[in-house]
């Protein structure tokens, strides 16, 4: 994992208040959110989340309704030549071209960005050595297989040596050799002193190589910072698994927690596996007492534990946290 | 094959398209009744009023079924095979033909919905009496099914065999226009040679429906039934359009199997990573390797003009060496023809089937190539990327039009060795000749960018391709359907206005063509081409820079 420049303190990409409105929906809501040199960015949240739409804005592919979104200092909305000279964008989808080879389309985004014949010629050459593809630079692009297309798309964003990298879903549709790949590679374009974004519906493979994670739900942010810092935000929840013998004492043993628990500590039953899992904010003395309180009232309690948490409960949990808001916002009215 | 059908004819209603074609034949054929429904109280008993507007109505839809049936079954198979339905399909326990079946009474269900539509129209002619129910009526409506089954056996069987869901599109028009127009040009100059030349000539005519649909509206020409064989145009239409439907569905069905999904990725193999024994032998064997590696695009070149020729399939310098080499040929064949038909014509009319031919090469292609100019890149997801970097919207559009006007100036450069032999023969036809060619060069500019002006408003390649195609048809076919009832309805002033807006008539009627022979269309012909490229080129250029815009 690549570590933060200390020698930066301007962050390369910045946005301020970021909003963005279609009509009456609002697909951004006042986003803020920095990343610093060298530094790969999860940006994290569900489908409709309004991830495409940021990354849209910061690409020059759409206008804020309001706030500012800055990259390397150019701002994206008015000076869009500087910004496509300083980010490389790869979407969801790869953009194909029928009947063109891996070179020819690299040589085609080459020349569109105005590098001279001789340094494309070398470019390309690089670019293809980076994303380990030489091997397929004769191959036709549609032929090409998922994870090939997405090497090639890479190494497509790479051409012109842009300063950020944009990296729409990369690891989306890649069997687990070729994310292996993907992660490797992404780390090695962020250790060259990129600064990366990354979206992924795939959280374990963000968790292992980003720095920083955002996560974005309804246009809002919900959180943002290091991986530790949200896990510890996360760690003030617990989620405690209670394992039973059997599945048919899954029933008593709920009802009988359910009296000890408060309201707040939500109670998950899965009956196939004879579990019961809960969220408390309890501590270990706490915790314990439970464990004795249930014991002694007769559930038969074959393990007690607490479950690590990850990225992808991280994300559930503020998922959770926004359900709760809004049920108790809808309550209210 | 029921959950087919209803599949098909369900999805093809739903779509805008099917709408607005429905809508906007109502609309053509209420407009056309309402122009010409008699006005005083007089009763007409020659019935040549009802006549001439039955003739007009009957092309009307004749022109409506050849555009709009290949609409949908040419994209029908591909599209499939594409998104992976296909595979679904195959794997059902429904039999190919069942597939087939479902699909084609899909969209002949729908063009009895729009052949239904025109009952109205069809009922108001007759009400104006002086037309036969049984002899004329409905004989035009049960010619249009035949044509119907035709055009749509013959998408399917195209789009069975593209790849591309536009590739269809352009192959299916093209071979519409060849069976429905260009076999008729072989009669028109050759009908008096007299012997094999004659009975061959006239039989090719009748594999279009124009001269059964003529005959049907007692417009035919005097000997549209050869007296050696006693059998009519419209009967000879639909043998031939029987026979072909059968072996085009024949065909279909046979392809209809899991190998049409069961094909290899290309490797991507290149001479210059082969054996010395490869390299040299395919050194010596082409001229322009098509394995090759190809150069990087030049410091000076428009990448997006490189870039379109390279992943257009026929773009490659080794196809455009062939098409080179075809047009070197056709050119031979035009001199061989001008030189030996100054035997049978007046050099003068010779120019007009180097016209035909070239305008017809025109609108095949044109609209195949420049109608997808834009939605392609949107339909691939190659837009944002293009967008993102520091091209200009100009420079896209410049670059796009500059690569299919090259192969427009290749086409038309076909032809020149047969006006240089005109010219020889007869050194004061040159500036005949140079008119000519000034129409021509109007005529591939203006298909061209109304091809390319129609399709920038989709998104989809294969829409596109179809309203480019209609709208460049609609041009240069519906000025010469208004020159067709020259006579009746409409006047001379009307018809030579209408030919105005065709340069391709400006250049028959630079020829003395017959029938073009009484139009004065120069210049006004040039300056309305002029302004009709112009302005496409300005639709195109606003519609460009609105997609390249932020929102």
């Amino acid at each position: 994992m690549s570590s933060e420049d200390p020698s930066s303190d301007i962050p390369v990409i910045e946005l301020k208040n970021l909003s963005k409105q279609y009509g009456e929906f609002v697909a951004l809501d006042s986003l803020s959110l920095s990343v610093y040199r060298g530094q790969i960015l999860g940006f994290i949240g569900p489908n409709g989340a309004g991830k495409t739409t940021t990354i849209k804005i910061m690409v020059g592919l759409a206008k804020p309704t309001s706030g500012t979104a800055r990259i390397a200092g150019a701002d994206c909305a008015r000076d869009s030549a500087r910004i496509k000279r300083l980010v490389g964008y790869m979407p969801d989808g790869f953009g194909s071209y029928d009947n063109m080879r891996v070179r020819e389309y690299l040589d085609f985004f080459g020349a569109a960005f105005g590098i001279p014949r001789r340094d494309r010629i070398r470019r390309i050459a690089e670019v293809l050595e980076i994303t380990n593809s030489t091997y397929m630079q004769d191959r036709y692009v549609e032929s090409l297989s998922h994870g090939m297309q997405q090497r090639v798309g890479i190494a497509r964003t790479l051409l012109h040596d842009p300063e950020v990298l944009i990296f729409d879903e990369p690891a989306n549709g890649l069997d687990p050799q070729a994310r292996i790949e993907m992660r490797e590679l992404l780390l090695r374009l962020a250790s060259t002193g990129k600064t990366l974004i990354v979206t992924s519906h795939i959280l374990p493979e963000l968790s292992r190589i980003c720095d920083q994670v955002a996560i974005i739900t309804q246009g809002r942010l919900r959180a943002s910072g290091s991986l530790d810092e949200i896990m510890k935000n996360i760690r003030q929840r617990r989620t405690i698994e209670v394992q039973l013998p059997a599945g048919e004492d899954v029933s008593a043993a709920e009802q009988k927690l359910r009296e000890h628990l408060q309201a707040t500590e939500a109670v998950v039953v899965s009956s196939a596996e004879a579990v019961l899992r809960f969220d408390t904010t309890r501590t270990d003395k706490q915790l314990r007492q439970l464990l004795a309180t249930l014991i002694t009232s007769g559930v038969p309690v074959s393990q007690f534990r607490e479950l690590q948490t990850d990225l992808e409960d991280a994300f559930m949990s503020i998922l959770q946290q926004q359900d709760v808001a809004t049920t108790a916002t809808e309550t209210s009215v | 094959m029921l959950a087919i059908l209803q599949r098909e004819l369900v999805a093809i209603l739903r779509t805008r398209k099917a709408f607005v074609l429905q809508f906007g034949l109502a609309l053509c054929l209420l407009g056309l009744i309402a122009l010409r429904w008699p006005t005083d109280n007089r009763v007409e008993l020659s019935g040549a009023r009802s006549g001439q507007l039955f003739r007009l109505f009957s092309y009307g839809m004749l022109a409506a079924v050849a555009m709009l049936a290949p609409i949908f079954p040419a994209t029908s198979i591909v599209m499939e095979r594409r998104k992976g339905t296909l595979a679904l399909l195959l794997n059902t326990p429904l039999r190919p033909y069942r597939i087939y079946a479902g699909k084609l009474f899909a969209v002949l269900g729908f063009i009895a919905l729009l052949l239904l539509i025109t009952l109205p129209a069809a009922a108001a002619c007759y009400a104006m009496g002086g037309i036969s129910l049984t002899k004329q009526l409905l004989v035009v409506y049960g010619l249009l099914g035949v044509v119907a089954w035709q055009y749509s056996s013959l998408g399917l069987l195209v789009s069975s065999i593209a790849r591309t869901a536009d590739g269809a599109v352009r192959v299916t028009y093209g071979c519409v226009l060849m069976l429905a127009v260009i076999t008729l040009v072989p009669y028109f100059f050759m009908q008096d040679w007299g012997g094999n030349t004659s009975v061959t000539t006239s039989w090719v005519r009748c594999l279009s429906p124009i001269p059964a649909m003529m005959e049907l509206v007692g417009h035919g020409a005097i000997g549209s039934t050869t007296a050696w064989t006693g059998v009519s145009a419209t009967t000879r239409f639909l043998l031939s359009a029987i026979l072909m439907s059968t072996v085009f569905s024949g065909i279909t069905i046979l392809r209809l199997q899991h190998h049409l999904l069961d094909q290899a990725r290309s490797q991507g193999i290149i001479t210059d990573d082969s054996g010395l024994a490869v390299r040299t032998a395919r050194r010596a064997f082409f001229i322009i390797d098509p394995r090759r590696r190809s150069g990087n695009i030049g410091n000076w070149t428009n990448p997006v003009m490189a870039k379109e020729f390279r992943s257009r399939r026929f773009g490659r310098s080794h196809w455009m060496l062939r098409l080179v080499g075809g047009c070197a040929v056709l050119s031979l064949f035009l001199a061989f023809t001008v030189t030996t038909g100054t035997v049978q014509w007046d050099l003068e009319t010779v120019g007009g089937p180097l016209v035909l031919l070239q305008v017809a090469l025109m609108v095949i292609f044109m609209p195949s190539l420049a109608a997808g100019l834009i939605s392609s890149e949107q339909e691939n997801g190659a837009w944002p990327l293009l967008r993102t970097t520091p091209l200009s919207g100009g420079r896209i559009v410049r670059g796009k039009l500059i690569s299919v006007g090259w192969t427009m100036l290749l086409m038309l450069a076909a032809t020149l060795p047969g006006y240089a032999v005109m010219v020889y023969i007869q050194p004061t036809l040159w500036l005949q000749v140079v008119n000519a060619l000034v129409c021509l060069l109007l005529t591939g500019l203006a298909a061209m960018m109304l091809s390319g002006a129609v399709g920038c408003w989709f998104s989809r390649t294969a829409a596109a391709t179809t309203a480019a195609y209609v709208a460049v048809v609609g041009l240069f076919g519906g000025t010469l359907m208004i020159w067709l009832a020259r006579d009746a309805p409409f006047g001379f002033q009307t018809v030579e206005t209408a030919l105005k807006l065709n340069p391709m008539a400006a250049a028959l009627a630079v020829f003395n063509v017959p029938g073009f022979q009484t139009y004065n269309l120069i210049p006004a012909s040039w300056w309305i081409a002029g302004i009709i490229i112009i302005f496409c080129f300005g639709v195109m250029r606003m519609r460009v820079q609105s997609l390249m815009r932020s929102l």
